[in-house]
């Protein structure tokens, strides 16, 4: 009655490829969590807080993704969508909450942590609880080298090399990346210079917001759409910024070596132990230097 | 003094108040409906709230259980341990339920049965599962492992000469068991399991192991994750990777099926409900589910069409003892059967029911196809020791 499917993947899939395979996981790997963790670096660097909101920006940009599908526009515009929409968030909680708690940061803990469930909360009433389905700019495998790999994911090392191009051009060759950097070198000095720091924290909140919210928008095609989307990332997260510091170079390296190790240790031991191995390494890693990563 | 005619306005009165409203007489009967409102569960939980509104609006429009109004209280239980405890002692101990039916994942599941004991309240769970939760309030009227991997792993090595099968699941008691199952099934019949692997209920990146799937080179996939999302990333991430090994799949309902189309193309799955099902029970079903919830309507499928059954079962049960009493309601639960969407149901075997499995295979809309039909196939030891 029905057609009997080939039992044999039409290409082949030796087991010599083993390695391109695993070299590929652990490079997509590196790439997920260098987008996924770009933003929080970024605010974390200037404002020396860790923005438990994360969780919260990451889904509010998986849901302008799908609001870019019932608007029926290319999958492909949903991303700068939500980069604006990101940063027009970051601007309006920078200034109403953010911009009175810089002298409290164990305040600001707790203020952006309940934005992050205030704002998942708000996503869940709106547009319900349940698993939804967005239109992607890229679905299916591709040959690469003789492998067959999901080429979404093969995307997701291009979006995370935009990133890091993005950041270096921004702190390296703008006005705006000069001051920042002298903010986060000594901002009573920066000040005392004219450098007007809280223009730079907005921008920065801002900016990093937008990172934030693009890559949930970023992600959703790997997997299902909820309001709690973020929430398994942040964790990772939250371990990967601590150990790279406030130097974007220094996370790429915690990205690789990190990721790498928990791609290795998921596909030679099993899957349940690989989820440990981020937190377990970086907290080892902060035990024995507590630079981690961080290159100065 | 004549007192005739005031006597014939009570009789009136009385009589009026009876014909007005038969179902005014008692306290009503307050069913409990803890469910996966949020988390792994998010994506069945409103049709299986859809399912028991339409069971408890037909029997209040039928004038209820001996006369008396039924009543739903849902609860949110977060498709989680935690969340269980804090929605079954929210509905037993404080809305005073008369009793639990509901579809949720074992861990609520496992996590509510001490509750419900503590409680002592009728206990239906709807779900399909991993089979063998006994206890002295429970009973089960969803499919277990006996009734949901034979079909789909005979058909794989019988039709499709699949030998080699790697099984992969989410990490907790339903996806464990259902694989220990399926293992012991495939062994049995001769194939080969060549892998085994399990992810956190809520992991979001499959990418190893589906790496490890191309290493192995399995003919045919069994996956068991949590109904909802986790379905959802891994089949998605499985298509994108370019694998063509067969997929059977133990937990994806019809509705999860639909939503996610071209990527769950060619899955097999094994269920007692489909909303193909060609019988005027069945399509007189689907009909007063459309009118009744109109552009709210969520399509029943294989987790929610058994709660709709429970409740009826459940009806039934407590028109036999005359009452909601636990213990007497317990005892008349094994001896009840309900005709409906499904076939005709009674949880005689053990605490669990017998039912007519469907094996179906998803098409390119989403649509589930029956391929074949098994008639009332046994659940198998679930509980041989009377608690």
């Amino acid at each position: 009655m029905y057609p009997a499917p080939r039992l044999l993947p039409a290409v082949s899939n030796h087991a010599g490829h083993a390695m391109i395979y695993l070299v590929l996981d652990a490079v997509t790997t590196a790439a997920i969590l260098f987008v996924i963790t770009s933003g929080l670096l970024i605010i974390f660097g200037v404002m020396k807080i860790i923005n438990f909101a994360h969780a919260g920006f990451l889904t509010v940009g998986g849901y302008v993704a799908l609001v870019a599908t019932d608007l029926e526009i290319n999958p492909w515009l949903g991303f700068p969508l939500a980069l604006i929409v990101g940063v027009a968030l970051g601007i309006v909680i920078e200034r109403l909450i953010l911009r009175y708690l810089y002298d409290r940061p164990l305040d600001a803990i707790l203020a952006t942590w309940g934005l992050g469930i205030i704002m998942i909360q708000l996503v869940t009433i709106y547009f319900g609880r349940e698993v939804q389905f967005t239109d992607r700019p890229i679905s299916g495998a591709v040959d690469i080298i003789g492998a067959v790999y999901s080429e979404y994911r093969l995307w997701m090392i291009a979006f995370a090399l935009a990133f890091a191009a993005a950041m270096w051009a921004l702190q390296h060759g703008t006005r705006l990346g000069l001051q920042t950097r002298a903010v986060i070198m000594n901002e009573p000095l920066a000040r005392s210079l004219g450098i007007n720091s809280v223009k730079v924290r907005l921008i920065t909140f801002a900016f990093g917001a937008g990172l934030a919210c693009l890559a949930g928008a970023l992600i959703v095609p790997l997997s299902s759409l909820n309001p709690n989307l973020g929430i398994p990332w942040l964790v990772s997260a939250f371990m990967l910024v601590l150990v790279a510091g406030n130097s974007f170079a220094s996370l790429g390296l915690a990205c690789v070596v990190l990721g790498t190790a928990q791609v290795v240790i998921s596909t030679y031991t099993n899957p349940v132990i690989g989820n440990l191995t981020l937190p377990v390494l970086g907290a080892l890693l902060l035990r024995i230097r507590p630079k981690g990563f961080a290159l100065e | 003094m004549n007192r005739k005619p005031f006597q014939l306005l009570t009789g009136a009165i009385v009589a009026a108040a009876l014909a007005g409203s038969a179902i005014a007489q008692g306290d009503p009967i307050v069913i409990g409906v803890p469910t996966g409102l949020s988390g792994a569960n998010s994506t069945v939980a409103p049709a299986v709230v859809q399912s028991s509104e339409l069971a408890v609006a037909e029997i209040n429009a039928e004038g209820g259980i001996l006369g008396r109004e039924v009543r739903l209280e849902v609860a949110d239980d977060e498709s989680s341990a935690a969340g269980a405890q804090r929605a079954f002692d929210d509905l037993i101990f404080d809305r005073n339920v008369d009793a639990i039916i509901s579809m949720e994942t074992s861990a609520a599941r496992n996590a509510g049965l001490p509750i419900v004991e503590r409680g002592q309240v009728p206990y239906i769970y709807t779900s399909l599962y991993e089979g063998q939760s006994c206890n002295q309030y429970l009973y089960a009227n969803g499919a277990v492992p006996q009734q949901m991997v034979g079909p789909i792993v005979d058909q794989f090595m019988n039709n499709d000469g699949a030998k080699r099968f790697f099984l992969v699941g989410s990490d907790y008691a339903f996806g464990r068991g259902m694989l220990e199952f399926t293992r012991n099934y495939i062994e049995q019949a001769g194939g080969e399991v060549v892998a085994e692997e399990y992810q956190p209920i809520n992991a979001t990146d499959w990418t190893t192991v589906i790496t490890q799937m191309r290493r192995s080179q399995p003919d045919a996939v069994i996956m068991s994750t949590a109904g909802g999302a986790p379905n959802v990333t891994l089949q998605r991430q499985y298509k994108a990777a370019g694998m063509e090994a067969l997929v059977g799949n133990l937990s994806v309902d019809e509705l999860t099926a639909q939503a996610m189309g071209e990527d769950a193309e060619g899955i097999y799955i094994s269920a007692s409900y489909l909303t193909q099902i060609d019988t005027d029970r069945n399509r007189d079903f689907l009909a007063r589910m459309k009118e009744k919830f109109g552009d709210d309507y969520r399509m029943p499928n294989d987790l929610s069409a058994p709660q709709y059954d429970a409740i009826y079962l459940y009806k039934a049960a407590i028109e036999m003892a005359g009452t909601t009493d636990t213990d007497a309601v317990i005892d008349a639960l094994d001896d009840v059967s309900f005709t409906g969407p499904r076939g005709t149901v009674q949880m005689n075997h053990q605490r669990h029911a017998p039912l007519t499995m469907r094996l179906g295979r998803v098409q390119a809309d989403g649509s589930v196809e029956v391929v074949e039909v098994f008639e009332n196939v046994n659940p198998g030891d679930q509980c041989p020791d009377p608690s």
